[in-house]
C-alpha cells in the first residue's frame, strides 16, 4: 500500500511545519523514498507508507514535532532501525514517522557509576563496543544487535540469547528522556535509585512506541565476567534436549544462555554457515556459562552430567575463542539460514514454562504433521522462549492458510501450557488478536487505561498492541521473511 | 455517606460476621494516631473485591493491610474508614522448582515463603527489613529490599506477574507466570512501590534462585571514607560478582562487629566453595592494593541479617528523645562520601548513623536529636546535603512528636502530573490509601 492517508492540504501544511522544525534535510516526503519505511522486519504482513518521515536530531525537535501532531490530530509513530519482528514500526494508516537514526550519540560514559546515557538511535552493539575497553558490557543482546537501536530495544523490551542470566532490557534501563504524546518532555528514573513515585519507566519500557517517543536512555553496564565456557550437547531427540534444559536449571545452575536447535534448524544452518553442527542429531543445545572461573568450571561439569543423564550423544566444549565464535555463529545465523529450506516462513515467539518445553515441542511436531507442513524449532530454551519457524512451501496447496492455522494452534498450545504469546518480539500489529488468548477484557482494559492517560487522543502509534473491537477480526497474521 | 452500621452490615453479608470487625480490636490498625471505623478480613479474592466495591460505592477511604510492618511509611491517610486486612490470603499457591518460579498470595509472611523455598534449596533473593512479620504484599507494595539487591536487583527484577483488585471490585492479572514476557504493557511495574494507591496486590508470581552453597562475608576497614568508597567501586567494577557491598558509618560498623574503629565495608560472596575461596583471594588483592585491611567476618549470616534490618532495628531510643529513620538515594560512586557529608551537615543538630548499598547508591539511616525542633532542622540539613548531589531523602518512620511536622517524601518526582492522572484513572474516587503517597497521591 502506498498513497497518503492525510488530506493533501493538511499534508502540505505539516510538511512545511516539519521543515521549519528540523530543516529540509530532515524531512522525507517523496513517495518512493517513503516506501522504504512501509514496514519493519515483519515484511509480509500489513504495509503502509507514512505520509512524512522526519529525522530529528534533538529532544526539543521531537517535542515540537509531537506538539505539532497533537495540535493537528495527526497520528505519528517512532522508528529506530526497523529491525522489529512484529510490525510495531509499521504505520497503521499513514501519519508522521519520527525516525531516530540521526540521534546516535553516546552522551555520557559514566565509568565510576557503571552507567551510560545514549541517544535513542545509538546502535546496541556500538554501546557494547564503546564500553568493552573498560571491562564492561551492556547485557541485552538481541540477534539484531549490529543494527537495532537502544531506543527500539526500550520500546520492545528486547531480549536476546544471553538474557537467561542477565535479564532483558527493562532490567538494565535506569532512566529515559521521553517525549509524551502531547509533546511534554519528562525524565523518567535516573542514575539515583528508587525515587518515590509510580514506576513510569517500568511501564514505558516495552510499550512498543505507544506511550511516547524515547529520545535518551540511561542504562546500567556490567563488569565483564572473568571466564566463559561454551558447550555443545548433541541429543538423539528434541524431547531429551528439552528435558535436559530444565534438568540444568533444577540443579541450581543458571547458564548465561541455553539455546536449542532442532533437526530442521541444524540442516538449514549447516547448509548455510558450516558451524560444525552434527546433521544426524535430533537436537543440540548450545549452553554457555560465565562468571568466576572456579564457579563455571564446576557448572560446566554439572551441565555435562545433566546432559549425559538425558542420554546425550556427545558433549563438545569450545577450546578456543575461535571455536566459541563458530558455535555461536550457527545459532546467530539460524533464522537467516531458513531461506535455504523454505521459501518463506512465519516466525513465532511464545514462552512456556521450562518444565513444559518437552511437551510443547512434541505438540508442535504433531501440529506440523496434522497440517502437512514443516516447522523448525529454535529456542532460547533456558527461558522457555520458543521460536517455531513455520515454513511456507508454495508447492503445498493452501500453504499460507495452513501456516496461519498451524501458527494459531501453536500459540494456543503455548498459552494452554501456562505460557505467553511473546517473549521479546512484542505484539505490534501482528499478534494483537492473540492478546485475547492471554488476557481477559478486564486485564486489557487496565492497559488501555494507562494508554488513555498518556495518549487520550490515541495518536501515538495507533493500531498496535490492542486487539480491534471484534474478537477474531484480526486473526490472520501473514508470513514473515525475517533475517534473524 | 452511609452510616458505618449500614456499611458494616453490608460487609457482613459479604464476608460473614467473622470477616468484619468494629469496635475493640481495631487498635492494631492504628495509623498516626488514627483508627479505622472497621476492619475487614476477607478469606479470598472475591472477598477483597467485594469489600472494595462496597467501600467504593460508599466513598470510604481504605488502607490495605498486611502485617502493618511498613505502615509508618508515607503521609497519614486523608480518610481512614476501612482497614483491608489481607492476612487471610496467605497461601503459597504454587512452587515449581525446575521452573524457578513461585506463586503466592499477598498475605503470606515473607519469612514463611522463604522457608518453604529453602526446603527446595531455593530462595527469593530479596532481603527486606522486618521479614519475619512482613507480608509478601507489603514488601512488593513498598518495594522494600536490602543489601542483596547488589547482586539480584529489586522486586522490579523478580516479579513476573500480579493479580490485582481494583477499587471498583474488578480483579485483573498483569504479567505472566513465565520468566520472559513482552505481551502488552508491563502493568506489574506500576503496582510495585505504589504503596497500594493504584490497586490491591492479591497474588504475585516471582522468579526464585538457587541458594548459594557457601556465603562468606569480609570486613574491609580504613580510616578514610573515600578509600572505602574506592575499594567498593573497584570491587563492583571487577568480575567478583559480590552478593553484598555495604558501606557502614563508624557507629553502625561498631554495632555490627567490625573489627576496628572507623567506617567499614562489608562484602559478601556466594557460590560454590572453590569459587568463593578463589574470589576471596582476588578481593584481598583489591583491598590491600588500596591500603585497606581485610578481615573475615565471623558469623556472616547474622551480620547480613542485621544489615537488612537496619535502620528499622534501631527505632525509638528508650529515653523518648526524638528520632527518625530514613532512606535515600545518590549516585552509586558517591554513596559512602555522601553519607559522610550528610553526617557533617546534621552536626551539631542531630546524630546520624547510616549505611549504603553502594552498587546502587541506596542509603539508609537514623537521626537522633535532643529536641523535635533540632531533629526537624537536622532532617532539612540532611535533605539539602543529598539534594546538592542530586539525591533525596524519604522518612520511613519517626517518633510520634515529629509525625505532624514532617513531610515524609521530601521530593517532587518528575512526571508527577502523569502520576496524578494515573491515580485518577485507576482510583477515581480516591478510595485506596488516599493522600498517603508522594505528591499527595
Amino acid at each position: 500500500m502506498s498513497g497518503h492517508s492525510l488530506r493533501a492540504e493538511l499534508r502540505s501544511e505539516l510538511l512545511a511545519a516539519c521543515v521549519e522544525i528540523v530543516g529540509p534535510a530532515g524531512v522525507i516526503s517523496n513517495p518512493d523514498e517513503l516506501r522504504v519505511y512501509d514496514c519493519d522486519a515483519l515484511t509480509f504482513f500489513h504495509r503502509q507508507s507514512p505520509d512524512l518521515v522526519v529525522l530529528p536530531t534533538t529532544t526539543a525537535q521531537v517535542s515540537d514535532l509531537l506538539k505539532l501532531c497533537y495540535a493537528r490530530r495527526v497520528p505519528f509513530l517512532p522508528r529506530g532501525a526497523g529491525t522489529g519482528l512484529s510490525g510495531g514500526a509499521t504505520p497503521h494508516a499513514g501519519g508522521v514517522m519520527i525516525v531516530l537514526t540521526r540521534m546516535t550519540r553516546i552522551l555520557d560514559l559514566d565509568l565510576a557509576n557503571r552507567m551510560a546515557t545514549v541517544q535513542a538511535g545509538c546502535v546496541n552493539l556500538w554501546l557494547t563496543k564503546a564500553v568493552e575497553p573498560h571491562g564492561l558490557f551492556y547485557a541485552p543482546d538481541p540477534a539484531s544487535q549490529t543494527a537495532c537501536t537502544i531506543g527500539g530495544n526500550v520500546a520492545e523490551n528486547a531480549g536476546g540469547p544471553h538474557c537467561l542470566k542477565y535479564g532483558v532490557t527493562t532490567n538494565h534501563v535506569v532512566g529515559a528522556t521521553v517525549v509524551l504524546p502531547d509533546g511534554e518532555t519528562v525524565r523518567l528514573g535516573g542514575k539515583v535509585p528508587d525515587l518515590p513515585g509510580f514506576d513510569l519507566l517500568g511501564v514505558f519500557t516495552g510499550s512498543e512506541g505507544t506511550l511516547g517517543v524515547c529520545t535518551e536512555v540511561t542504562v546500567r553496564l556490567l563488569p565483564q565476567p572473568e571466564a566463559v565456557k561454551t558447550i555443545l550437547a548433541v541429543f538423539r531427540a528434541v524431547e531429551d534436549a528439552s528435558t535436559a534444559v530444565s534438568g540444568v536449571i533444577a540443579r541450581g545452575i543458571i547458564p548465561v544462555a541455553m539455546e536449542l536447535l532442532d533437526r530442521e534448524t541444524l540442516k538449514a544452518v549447516e547448509a548455510n554457515v558450516k558451524a560444525g553442527y552434527p546433521l544426524d542429531a535430533g537436537a543440540v543445545l548450545l549452553i554457555e556459562v560465565d562468571g568466576p572461573r572456579a564457579q563455571i568450571e564446576a557448572e560446566a561439569v554439572g551441565v555435562e552430567a545433566v546432559c549425559r543423564e538425558q542420554g546425550c550423544l556427545e558433549v563438545r566444549v569450545a577450546q578456543t575463542e575461535g571455536e566459541r565464535v563458530l558455535l555461536w555463529k550457527g545459532r546467530k545465523e539460524a533464522a537467516g539460514s531458513f531461506g535455504r529450506i523454505a521459501h518463506r516462513y512465519y516466525l513465532q515467539d511464545a514462552v512456556v514454562p521450562r518444565t513444559k518445553l518437552a511437551h510443547v515441542v512434541r505438540e508442535i511436531e504433531a501440529i506440523a504433521l496434522r497440517h502437512g507442513i514443516r516447522i523448525a524449532n529454535v529456542a532460547h530454551a533456558g527461558d522457555g522462549n520458543v521460536h517455531p519457524m513455520i515454513c511456507v512451501d508454495p508447492s503445498i496447496p493452501d500453504c499460507e492458510a495452513r501456516a496461519i492455522k498451524a501458527g494459531s494452534e501453536v500459540m494456543r498450545c503455548c498459552i494452554d501450557a501456562g505460557g505467553t504469546v511473546t517473549g521479546e518480539h512484542g505484539i505490534g500489529n501482528e499478534k494483537r488478536e492473540y492478546l485475547r488468548y492471554m488476557y481477559d477484557p478486564a486485564d486489557l482494559a487496565v492497559m488501555e487505561r494507562v494508554r488513555s492517560v498518556l495518549d487520550p487522543l490515541g495518536l501515538c502509534n495507533p493500531g498496535k498492541i490492542f486487539p480491534d473491537g471484534d474478537a477474531g477480526a484480526n486473526l490472520a497474521p501473514a508470513t514473515a521473511r525475517g533475517d534473524r | 455517606m452511609s452510616s458505618v452500621a449500614v456499611i458494616a452490615d453490608e460487609l457482613r453479608t459479604l464476608l460473614g460476621s467473622m470477616g468484619v470487625r468494629t469496635g475493640p480490636g481495631l487498635e492494631r490498625y492504628g495509623l498516626a494516631g488514627r483508627m479505622p471505623r472497621a476492619a475487614v478480613l476477607p478469606r479470598d479474592e472475591a472477598g477483597v473485591a467485594g469489600a472494595l466495591r462496597v467501600a467504593s460505592e460508599a466513598g470510604l477511604g481504605v488502607v490495605p493491610w498486611g502485617y502493618g510492618s511498613y505502615q509508618s511509611i508515607g503521609s497519614p491517610p486523608l480518610r481512614y474508614d476501612l482497614a483491608l486486612d489481607l492476612s487471610g490470603l496467605d497461601r503459597l499457591v504454587a512452587h515449581e522448582p525446575a521452573d524457578m518460579t513461585v506463586r503466592a498470595q499477598a498475605g503470606i509472611r515473607f519469612a514463611r515463603m522463604q522457608s518453604h523455598l529453602a526446603a527446595h534449596g531455593q530462595f527469593l533473593p530479596l532481603d527486606p527489613p522486618l521479614a519475619e512479620g512482613a507480608t509478601l504484599g507489603g514488601v512488593l507494595a513498598t518495594r522494600s529490599c536490602g543489601p542483596l539487591r547488589c547482586r539480584y536487583g529489586t522486586a522490579r527484577d523478580l516479579v513476573l506477574g500480579l493479580r490485582i483488585a481494583h477499587p471498583d471490585g474488578t480483579v485483573t492479572k498483569a504479567g505472566a507466570s513465565v520468566v520472559k514476557n513482552a505481551t502488552g504493557y508491563d502493568v506489574t511495574k506500576l503496582h510495585l512501590g505504589a504503596h497500594g494507591t493504584l490497586g490491591v496486590i492479591l497474588e504475585a508470581t516471582l522468579r526464585v534462585y538457587p541458594r548459594p552453597e557457601v556465603e562468606q562475608g569480609w570486613w574491609i576497614g580504613s580510616v578514610e571514607a573515600n578509600v572505602l568508597q574506592d575499594v567498593g567501586n573497584r570491587v563492583l567494577a571487577s568480575p567478583l560478582v559480590p552478593d553484598r557491598v555495604e558501606y557502614a558509618e563508624p557507629a553502625v560498623a561498631r554495632t555490627w562487629g567490625a573489627p576496628r574503629e572507623g567506617p567499614a565495608l562489608l562484602v559478601s560472596l556466594g557460590g560454590i566453595r572453590e569459587s568463593v575461596a578463589g574470589r576471596a583471594a582476588d578481593l584481598r588483592r583489591i583491598v590491600e592494593g588500596q591500603g585497606a585491611i581485610l578481615v573475615e567476618a565471623g558469623g556472616s549470616p547474622r551480620i547480613c541479617a542485621s544489615l537488612s534490618e537496619f535502620p528499622w532495628s534501631v527505632r525509638g531510643p528508650a529515653d523518648g528523645s526524638p528520632w527518625a529513620i530514613w532512606r535515600g538515594g545518590v549516585l552509586p560512586a558517591e554513596s559512602g562520601t555522601a553519607l559522610a557529608a550528610l553526617g557533617e551537615a546534621v552536626t551539631p543538630l542531630a546524630e546520624m548513623e547510616g549505611a549504603a548499598t553502594i552498587a546502587h547508591g541506596a542509603l539508609r539511616g537514623v537521626l537522633r536529636a535532643a529536641s523535635a525542633a533540632d531533629l526537624v532542622q537536622g532532617l532539612q540539613a540532611a535533605r539539602a546535603s543529598l539534594a546538592a548531589r542530586g539525591g533525596y531523602l524519604v522518612v520511613l518512620d519517626a517518633s510520634a512528636s515529629l509525625r505532624e511536622a514532617l513531610e515524609p517524601w521530601g521530593v517532587v518526582p518528575e512526571g508527577l502530573d502523569v502520576m496524578r492522572r494515573l491515580k485518577q484513572a485507576f482510583d477515581p474516587k480516591g478510595v485506596l490509601n488516599p493522600g498517603r503517597f508522594v505528591g499527595g497521591i
